[in-house]
């Protein structure tokens, strides 16, 4: 049945994990054995023979024991709209968001299993109106020039001035635009690149006090929480 | 040569502009209010050789740019008045924070002199300035102080008097880089075409910066809003290529300025100290001992004032009754009665309850500038804060409404140190909900008549804790309606500790005794007079007895003791007395408050006694006494306690306690929350909510206790 994929019963996201991964090792090696998927999602040998029951039982793939694993014409559909959602994520995070290949494969593998049909082609629309429209070039030229300042070196993550840990010091990257009286934080001299330092926290944890310059201010955890640092060590 | 120059003192906040002020004007200083706000307005004035000047001490500020009221005031000041010179004192400690307003007072065109203060700070920080450097970056030149020391006032004086009699320069122009300086000058062209009279004394140049930053305060000025959309589109573009918020972009620039400044000019050598502030910071402020400290150092505050200042009242009560038994004693009898009263009791009574206030407010105003000068203030709030926010109040209420359990006067001074409006006003309308040491004679004559032994500390520790139960509840709930709205961003800057010298602290000290006597006095004044009326007439002309008679009878009687005779006099008195009050308007409305108040418990003497209760509130004891025909001393509080016990049963004494804590603040209270609030809608809102809510809560009180037997016997 040609529209089958939309009207079985979904599968869980470690399965589509799986059916990617045999979809990409048969692209590869014509054939999927137990031991290459294994190795493959860093998995053990028996949950892959669990997974692959239940994949079968679905009648998505054909499974028996000791012969190659290889999809049914609807594991093969329903493949294929996996592997449709990844690329298009990956495009996304690569041209909007200004990640690398490699870390926009990675959250594209977290994200693809989680987001309908629905959602996910809106996604692609909003993608693909950025990257062409004529109208957008001024947020185009906004984001290639906001986006790589957000990543940082050394695949050190940014961490909200709110969740930095007493005593150490970190660089502000960017502050959130949508911070409450924005223009009152930068006069205090909460701008990029200035240096921060956690000082400690007030009884009943809400407020903060960080060194700014060489003075202390004390702020509430909510707007500390939209300016965001790199951690220095 | 000018008669009169005109400097502005500007500065952030805690960068010692007020030790600079006062070592220059020493106690010619006159303290205002700015219309509309609470921000005060200091000017003073000082003499240097033979040039006269006026200085004005703008409030402490981080910008110019009208998001809060201290900015605006400054801005409004600042483009008004002729200014002849722009002193700014800098935390030469903290430069990077402290130039960014700089570079904004530089742009106004005017001679600018920069005072380093605070050198002894910066040099301990290991911190070496390279000053030539700093005065061709701004144009301005630099003197290095230290106010609290008074080193080099001389110099600044003498710089200071060369500057404005000379031809002093204007700042130099702080460029910012070439996209934005493009963008500012082509702004600069255009705003030159548009500018008006008003707005002519300062330089194109800053409007244009400001109208790129879309300050609010300028963009509104009507003569530039054709330039609006220009300068929109411009600041969008810089903001996309700068890859910042629009919002930020000025303030990036001018800080990424001032790191480049900074890094030329300022070398660290290797002599920096261990810095004591941040050791102590780290016990004070700890989220364990913080708060116990805290509750520590309030104690000795509240100890402070309230222990302290009793000789002083007492000296107070001592002077005011020699000066009336002077009076008394030379005004003979005859001779116009009325006015003879009307000074004896109504004005030397209400000075004496406008004197009565003044060694509270001294002493707490001492404690408190003492608490700010050192900077701990700021930690105070930091560790209260995440308590009272529960409530939608502010940390630095906590320290007003400690103080309400002594005087209300002193409590509702001191919030000025809120800057939030909404929370300072929320603050001050609980605040004759903690319950005040004048409160405590009522508690302490009516507790041991009707509780038993083992009762009489709980009852009395829980009409202290409803008091501030409701008042934490009415804040909460006057924040979530009246005072509705996001709560405000809270920043807040913990300065350096420092120790504030003592000139500071005794004029900052005068100054709120000033501020009170002149504002607050003349109320409590008239208040009192008015009161006196209301107590005194009409007078009953024909008595029910004949009290002449009857003490000559008792004088000439064989058959009594001397002791019986003077009680039987006492007792006479007081008859009189409550007869006269019975008479008077006090008693007639008194009789017409009984009216709802029996539902609460009251009779109308309880009632009357609440008149004499407004103008203090210990007052309501010796009215009570009065209307119970009882006189003073010993025997009388004897005698007091046995009537007592015969009209009223406990909860009818509960609720007049419980009435007494809530209700009618006293003239005291409402005199200076008008003061502090500029507003009557205000003060009165305050004055008949808070009686309502006693009514209420009173009559609830006792028709349930009623209703359930309670406390009838």
């Amino acid at each position: 049945m040609p529209n089958d994929t939309r009207t079985s019963p979904p599968i869980s996201s470690s399965l589509e994990d799986y059916l990617e991964a045999i979809a990409e090792i048969i692209a590869e090696n014509d054939h999927a054995h137990t031991k290459d998927i294994a190795e493959k999602l860093h998995v053990t040998m028996p949950s892959v023979t669990n997974a692959l029951q239940t994949l079968y039982a679905r009648d998505l793939i054909v499974y028996q024991p000791h012969m190659p694993v290889s999809l049914t014409a609807r594991g093969a559909e329903q493949a294929a709209v996996i592997r449709h959602r990844h690329v298009a994520m990956k495009k996304f995070f690569q041209d909007v968001l200004k990640l690398d290949a490699q870390e926009a494969d990675e959250a594209a593998c977290r994200i693809e299993h989680v987001i309908g049909e629905k959602v996910m082609s809106r996604f692609i629309v909003l993608a693909k109106t950025i990257a062409n429209r004529e109208d957008c070039k001024p947020l185009r030229d906004f984001l290639n020039q906001t986006m790589p300042q957000l990543c940082v070196e050394d695949g050190v993550d940014l961490i909200s001035l709110s969740e930095l840990p007493i005593g150490r010091q970190g660089v502000v990257v960017h502050v959130d635009e949508n911070l409450r009286a924005l223009k009152k934080f930068a006069d205090l001299g909460l701008v990029r690149g200035t240096l921060l330092q956690m000082e400690g926290h007030a009884p009943f944890g809400d407020l903060l006090r960080v060194k700014v310059m060489c003075s202390s201010l004390s702020l509430r955890r909510k707007d500390a929480a939209h300016i965001w640092l790199k951690q220095m060590s | 040569m000018k008669d009169l120059y005109r400097i502005a003192l500007a500065g952030n906040p805690n960068c010692g502009k007020t030790t600079i002020f006062n070592a220059l004007t020493g106690t010619r200083q006159h303290v205002g209010n700015y219309p509309g706000v609470t921000v005060e307005r200091k000017c003073g004035s000082c003499r240097i050789g033979n040039v006269n000047i006026e200085i004005i001490d703008l409030p402490g500020i981080y910008s110019l740019s009208s998001s809060s009221p201290e900015e605006k005031v400054a801005i409004r000041e600042l483009l008004k008045t002729p200014i002849d010179l722009v002193m700014n004192v800098v935390d030469a400690a903290n430069l990077q924070r402290n130039l960014y307003l700089s570079t904004q007072l530089a742009e106004l065109g005017v001679p600018m002199l920069l005072v380093f203060n605070m050198v002894d700070d910066a040099r301990n920080r290991g911190f070496v300035f390279d000053l030539p450097k700093f005065e061709h970056y701004f144009g301005a030149p630099i003197v290095e102080t230290v106010g609290s020391r008074e080193e080099g006032i001389d110099q600044l004086k003498a710089l200071t008097a060369k500057l404005l009699v000379g031809e002093a320069q204007k700042p130099a122009i702080i460029r910012y880089g070439e996209h934005i300086d493009q963008a500012i000058n082509s702004l600069t062209t255009a705003v030159k075409d548009k500018q008006d009279f008003a707005t002519q004394a300062i330089p194109p140049r800053y409007f244009a910066i400001k109208l790129l930053e879309n300050d609010p305060e300028i963009c509104a000025l009507p003569a530039f809003a054709p330039l609006l959309p220009v300068a929109a589109e411009l600041r969008e573009r810089l903001a996309v290529r700068h890859g910042i918020s629009s919002a930020t972009l000025m303030a990036d620039c001018r800080y990424g300025v001032i790191a480049g400044a900074c890094r030329e000019a300022i070398t660290l050598n290797n002599e920096q100290r261990r810095l004591v502030s941040d050791s102590i910071d780290k016990v004070v402020t700890n989220r364990y001992v913080g708060l116990p400290i805290f509750l520590l150092i309030m104690l000795f505050v509240f100890a402070f004032t309230f222990i302290c200042s009793e000789p002083l009242v007492e000296i107070v009560a001592f002077l005011l009754d020699r000066v009336s038994a002077l009076i008394d004693s030379a005004w003979p009898a005859a001779a116009l009665p009325y006015f003879k009263a009307l000074v004896l009791e109504g004005i030397i009574g209400g000075v004496g309850g406008v004197l009565m206030f003044i060694p509270n407010i001294l002493l707490l105003f001492l404690a408190i500038a003492f608490l700010e000068g050192t900077g701990y203030m700021a930690r105070a709030a930091f560790v209260m804060d995440g308590f009272m926010h529960k409530f939608g109040l502010h940390g630095k209420s906590f320290i007003p409404m400690l103080l309400g359990f002594g005087c209300t006067v002193p409590a509702v001074m001191a919030t000025r140190t809120i800057e939030s409006e909404r929370d300072r006003l929320t603050t001050i309308l609980i605040l004759p909900l903690m319950s005040c040491g004048a409160r405590l004679p009522i508690y302490s004559l009516l507790i041991p008549i009707f509780f038993p032994l083992r009762m009489q500390a709980v009852t009395m520790w829980i009409i202290y804790i409803i008091g501030a139960s409701l008042a934490l509840g009415i804040a909460a709930i006057l924040k979530a309606t009246i005072f509705k709205g996001e709560d405000e961003v809270f920043v807040m800057e913990l300065p350096p500790y420092r120790m504030p010298t003592m000139k500071s602290l005794l004029i900052h000290m005068g100054e709120r005794a000033m501020v009170y006597l002149h504002k607050a006095g003349t109320i409590i004044l008239g208040a009192s007079i008015v009161l006196f009326f209301i107590n005194t007439f009409p007078q009953k002309q024909v008595f029910d007895h004949d009290y002449k008679a009857l003490a000559e009878t008792i004088d000439n009687s064989t058959t009594m003791s001397q002791e019986e005779k003077s009680r039987a006099q006492d007792e006479l008195v007081s008859q009189h007395q409550a007869e006269k009050l019975n008479y008077s308007l006090a008693g007639r409305i008194g009789k017409k408050l009984a009216v709802p108040m029996r539902y609460a418990g009251f009779d109308w003497k309880a009632s009357s006694a609440l008149i004499g209760a407004f103008a203090a509130k210990e007052l309501f004891v010796s009215q009570l006494a009065i209307l119970h025909s009882v006189g003073q001393g010993e025997d009388a509080a004897q005698a007091l306690r046995q009537k007592l016990r015969d009209s009223y049963n406990p909860l009818q004494a509960f609720c007049l306690m419980l009435f007494c804590l809530i209700s009618i603040p006293c003239v005291g209270t409402v005199a200076v929350v008008y003061k502090e609030t500029q507003s009557w809608k205000i003060t009165i809102g305050q004055l008949g909510g808070l009686t309502t809510l006693a009514y209420v809560i009173t009559t609830i009180v006792y028709q349930i206790g009623r209703a359930l037997n309670i406390g009838l016997a």
